[in-house]
């Protein structure tokens, strides 16, 4: 019932063969590959910042040093491109032999359909023991099966303060509970000055950051064995705060995105922030005033006894099944955890995308770079927060892998619950049962 | 026809072929690269096809059921309406208004004619990206220079709640296709003769009624055309409003071709995205023959 | 007309145009400021320190002149074949009379009717049937498509505005038919036809979602899907290098239109007809 017959069939059988071929030779690999006739790799990534793209090129180059036979060709895909362009590849069987940097969900949904290569040759490859303890679990989608692993953390709600607006507002400590988080922004509230720059838009930072709030509420959107649980009185105190922090947000955060929250506090205009350690960069580069003044802590939960939760996207990198060369691809693969080269691409943003690898993270040639360097409490605040992170794909360690989750976020669900319930005043009780009612169809199809 | 030498059936006939060879080219084009997906696409709207792999089972009319039972289609045609009745009633307002401005004789006219085409220059992603900027409430320059003149002390929340986001969205689609209507306006009009507008000078007549009784006439056929073809272009419209507003404040923009794009890619269901097209294809289809019936009878 | 009368209009037409424009002259602006200038708040009107450092960053650092020949390539490409086929077509279907004539004409608009979304990955699979995947060629092709029927749609209501008495009159001088379009009709059409290659031109160069999924490696990415791709991702836009580039991409547009401007006035073909 495909619109790829006669490509498929073809395509399939070959591919099995080169996965069995390549586990049989998994155990003992060499470091070289046996002198064959010239292959080209393809490598996509939606990251291609210009820093990030000369870091590639250095991997590339490193890899192609050492194997004469391979050709290694980036090609950059984007954030909203790489849906339908992975569509298109899938479907015709002309796969490119590395993704990396796509979120967790999207690798969970296509391992669920028998698209992707196990990674468990390329993690022995690396190391198993390099990786934090429990970085890979995400992606340990069938047991003992690994779709994929990442290829950097991210922290992305981590709470950003202006330590100088905090004294002169005399506030003494970082927030750590959601009453000393609303007494905080209420002070720095003024004279131009917002206390945060929370989403309230219809769109997936909405939905993304409000999950985290859900959990810093002590609830869950699913039970570990994947109800839908997101109509309970946790949900309702979320939404509680979430409506009591509008006020203290600007009025154009009812279409806030990434940008937009991360730009109104690195310009000032707001007394904390909620992001990635992309804040650092960009302070270092649009706004150094306050370069001075910028620290990061886990964002607040309701109670001192609820734990945090870190958002992490998991950037990853995982192999398409169909894809050629594999041995060759599995190589190259692990070459991107080499060191010299790692963390050049680490580097391209630094605090943003952080190792997965704790030897990285404590590899001093890491550390010398000077924003690593200006802010490493920081840093280390973010590595051990992301490395202990999940996201709606794996919400606690209890909780099985949920392949759906990409499909739930996109569909704006979750952010158009906060906007009706939050921005419109509509009954709670009606819209969270509307909620569950359509995430469970989601689930479903 | 007043050639009456030439008209013999014969060569009438071998004018025909000639004629039929003129367009063949389109049409083989056409078939090749547009029918083809056409036809696959309604194929794939009687299947439950999953986008990643467009694998999936036949499902007969159950896409089509969902469709007529289930608001969404509804809603975002509805919303669909209000947009493109909004924004391109101002694109030919501003349209025909800026052409007539611009066939005068200004000062430095050829760059005041770049300067207007710059909307339709810049590419629609940037276009939107800048606009948000500019609508920014905390370092936006429209606020700012809103508040510099004193018409509002407060940043306004242009996108982000209703009606504002609806109108924002109808101004900017405004602001970035109407120089397409200033164009071929500004080409016709350099054809209308001059002895028409001065037979009407010399009968009395002033600036407007030479715009209704001269200028209009002259500028229908034209403009019959342009109507269709950026009410069919408005109504497709999807980078602007996706980029713009994402279909928010929850569903109160978002128009037809957002609904198939969230279908498609958001939740992976071609199948159901197809027949959404499907449905916005017939009524667009509905439209366009109304209004050619009813432009053609009255020319 | 009387000096002051002259004034107030051009004022008033001026203040319009620059209304209309100010979104280019924040761009050129922005694209001068040091990034540490971007934000400020309340936002500057003017630069206060000019730089080019961006416009220098985008043109040596990046493959921004590759996406650039493309993006010249394949615009110039998809017009020609448009102009070409639309102008040819346009003749027949307003000049010459033959069975489903009108039909066709109702055919080709029909088939534009579908969303692109949804056309894209069977076009795709086709492209890669056809051996043309990733290259400048099949967008040639896909953009030629979307194209073709607004440029026949136009061109046919241009051709309707000029009179069959013309054309007439070459025939009765023994012209052939096709030696009559060329002498008598093209002319008169000229304006028609240089809108219609202008507006193909801008599509085309501008053209996002079919590029996005047509094409993959950077030797056949146009400029669109390059400097997006490039430039802006989920958490991060590099806003300073993204106004160089706009002002980049427009100035070409700019530039051609420039040069088209003068067949568009007064004086070319008019009052072809006397009487």
């Amino acid at each position: 019932m495909s619109l790829k017959n006669v490509l498929s069939a073809g395509v399939d059988r070959r591919s099995v063969l080169a996965g069995m071929a390549a586990s049989g030779a998994a155990a003992a690999i060499p470091r070289r590959l046996r002198a064959q006739e010239q292959i080209t790799l393809r490598w996509w990534s939606p990251q291609s910042s210009p820093e990030q793209l000369a870091a590639y090129e250095t991997q590339i180059r490193n890899f192609e040093a050492q194997h004469e036979n391979v050709r290694v060709v980036f090609e950059r895909t984007s954030d909203e491109g790489y849906a339908p362009q992975l569509a298109a590849a899938f479907a015709s069987g002309e796969v490119p032999n590395v993704v990396t940097h796509l979120p967790s969900f999207a690798v969970s949904n296509y391992w669920r359909n028998g698209l992707l290569e196990p990674f468990n040759d390329v993690i022995e490859m690396i190391g198993p023991e390099k990786f934090y303890d429990g970085a890979n679990q995400i992606y340990e989608v069938d047991p003992g099966q690994y779709a994929g692993t990442g290829i950097g953390n991210s922290a992305a709600n981590m709470m950003w303060l202006r330590t100088d607006l905090m004294e002169q507002a005399g506030i003494e400590a970082a927030p750590r509970t959601w009453d000393e988080m609303l007494a905080a922004v209420a002070a720095m509230q003024g004279g131009g000055i917002f206390g945060a720059p929370l989403p309230y838009g219809r769109n997936s930072m909405t939905s993304l950051i409000f999950i985290g709030v859900i959990h810093q509420a002590g609830g869950q959107v699913f039970s570990p064995d994947l109800q839908v649980a997101i109509d309970s009185d946790e949900t309702r105190d979320a939404l509680e705060f979430y409506r009591a922090m509008r006020e203290f947000c600007p009025p154009g955060a009812t279409n806030y995105s990434w940008g937009d929250s991360l730009t109104a506090f690195v310009s000032g205009a707001c007394a904390t922030g909620i992001y990635t350690g992309r804040v650092l960069i960009n302070v270092a580069t649009q706004n150094p005033g306050i370069a001075d003044h910028v620290t990061c802590e886990l964002y607040p939960t309701k109670s001192a006894d609820i734990a945090p939760w870190t958002f992490n996207d998991f950037p990853s990198v995982f192999i398409p099944r169909a894809a050629d060369n594999m041995e060759a691809t599995k190589q190259f693969a692990a070459f991107l955890f080499d060191p010299e080269g790692y963390i050049q691409q680490l580097h391209a943003a630094p605090g943003h995308v952080l190792p997965v690898l704790s030897t990285i993270a404590d590899d001093p040639a890491y550390q010398a770079n000077p924003i690593i360097e200006r802010y490493s409490d920081e840093v280390s605040k973010m590595a051990s927060a992301a490395a202990g992170g999940f996201n709606l794909g794996w919400e606690s360690t209890a909780h099985q892998p949920n392949a759906k989750a990409g499909e739930i976020i996109n569909s704006n669900v979750i952010s158009e619950m906060v906007q009706r319930i939050v921005l419109n005043d509509e009954n709670a009780d009606q819209v969270l049962g509307e909620t569950t009612a359509r995430i469970e169809e989601i689930m479903t199809t | 026809m007043s050639s009456t030498v030439i008209a013999a059936p014969l060569l009438e006939r071998r004018y025909a072929r000639l004629g039929a060879l003129l367009i063949a080219p389109t049409i083989v084009v056409f078939s090749l690269v547009i029918v083809y997906p056409l036809l696959a696409a309604i194929y794939l709207s009687v299947f439950s096809i999953y986008t990643p792999t467009l694998e999936g089972e036949f499902v007969g009319i159950d896409n089509y059921i969902q469709l007529f039972t289930e608001p969404a289609f509804w809603q975002s045609l509805w919303t669909t309406l209000i947009w493109t009745v909004g924004t391109l009633s101002l694109q030919i307002v501003f349209g025909v208004g800026l052409a007539l401005l611009l066939h005068q004789n200004l000062w430095f006219r050829s760059l005041a004619r770049s300067l207007v085409l710059f909307p339709y220059f810049v590419s629609t992603v940037v276009a939107v990206l800048v606009w948000r900027w500019l609508f920014n409430d905390l370092y936006g320059a429209v606020n700012h220079g809103l508040m510099q003149l004193g018409i509002t002390d407060m940043p306004v929340d242009w996108l982000g709640s209703m009606p504002n986001a609806m109108i924002g969205v109808i101004l900017v689609g405004a602001w970035k296709y109407f120089p397409f209507v200033v164009i071929a306006v500004l080409a016709r009009l350099q054809t209308i003769p001059d002895h028409l507008y001065e037979a009407a000078k010399i009968d009395g007549a002033g600036p407007i009624s030479r715009f209704w009784d001269v200028t209009l006439p002259q500028l229908r056929s034209v403009l019959v055309v342009i109507i269709l073809l950026r009410a069919i272009w408005d109504f497709k419209e999807f980078d602007l409003i996706f980029l713009l507003t994402g279909g928010g404040p929850v569903t109160s923009t978002q128009t037809l071709p957002l609904l198939v794009y969230q279908e498609a890619f958001a939740l992976n269901n071609m199948g159901q995205a197809a027949a959404y097209s499907v449905g916005m294809m017939l009524v667009m289809l509905v439209f366009m023959l109304i209004y050619i019936r009813r432009t053609r009878r009255e020319s | 007309m009387p000096f002051l009368r002259k004034l107030a209009f051009n004022l008033f037409t001026w203040s319009l145009v620059l209304l209309i424009a100010f979104p280019l002259f924040w761009m050129i602006v922005t694209s001068l400021k040091p990034q540490t200038e971007l934000f400020r708040i309340p936002p500057t009107w003017l630069p206060e320190t000019v730089t080019f450092e961006h416009y220098a960053r985008l043109l040596f650092d990046t493959p921004f002149l590759l996406y650039f020949r493309n993006s010249v390539v394949l615009a110039t490409t998809t017009t020609i074949f448009v102009v070409l086929l639309g102008t040819v077509g346009a003749y027949s279907l307003v000049r010459f009379k033959y069975r489903g004539r009108d039909t066709l004409a109702m055919l080709v608009l029909f088939t534009y009717l579908l969303p692109s979304v949804v056309l894209i990955i069977p076009l795709y699979l086709m492209m890669v049937e056809l051996g043309l995947s990733n290259t400048l060629t099949s967008l040639v092709l896909a953009h030629t498509t979307f194209a073709l029927p607004y440029a026949l749609w136009l061109l046919r209501s241009f051709m309707e505005g000029v009179p069959e008495d013309l054309e007439s009159a070459a025939l009765v001088d023994g012209a052939t038919r096709l030696g009559a379009f060329k002498d008598v009709i093209l002319p008169q059409l000229l304006p028609g036809i240089i809108s219609t290659a202008l507006f193909t031109f801008i599509l085309s160069w501008n053209e996002y979602l079919y590029a996005l999924v047509l094409v993959n490696s950077d030797s056949a990415r146009p400029l669109t899907t390059g400097v997006m791709t490039m430039l802006i991702s989920a958490f991060n836009i590099e806003w300073s290098l993204l106004m160089a580039a706009s002002v980049m991409m427009s100035l070409p547009l700019i530039i051609v239109f420039a040069f088209l401007q003068s067949y568009l006035t007064r004086g070319f073909g008019a009052g072809g007809v006397k009487g």
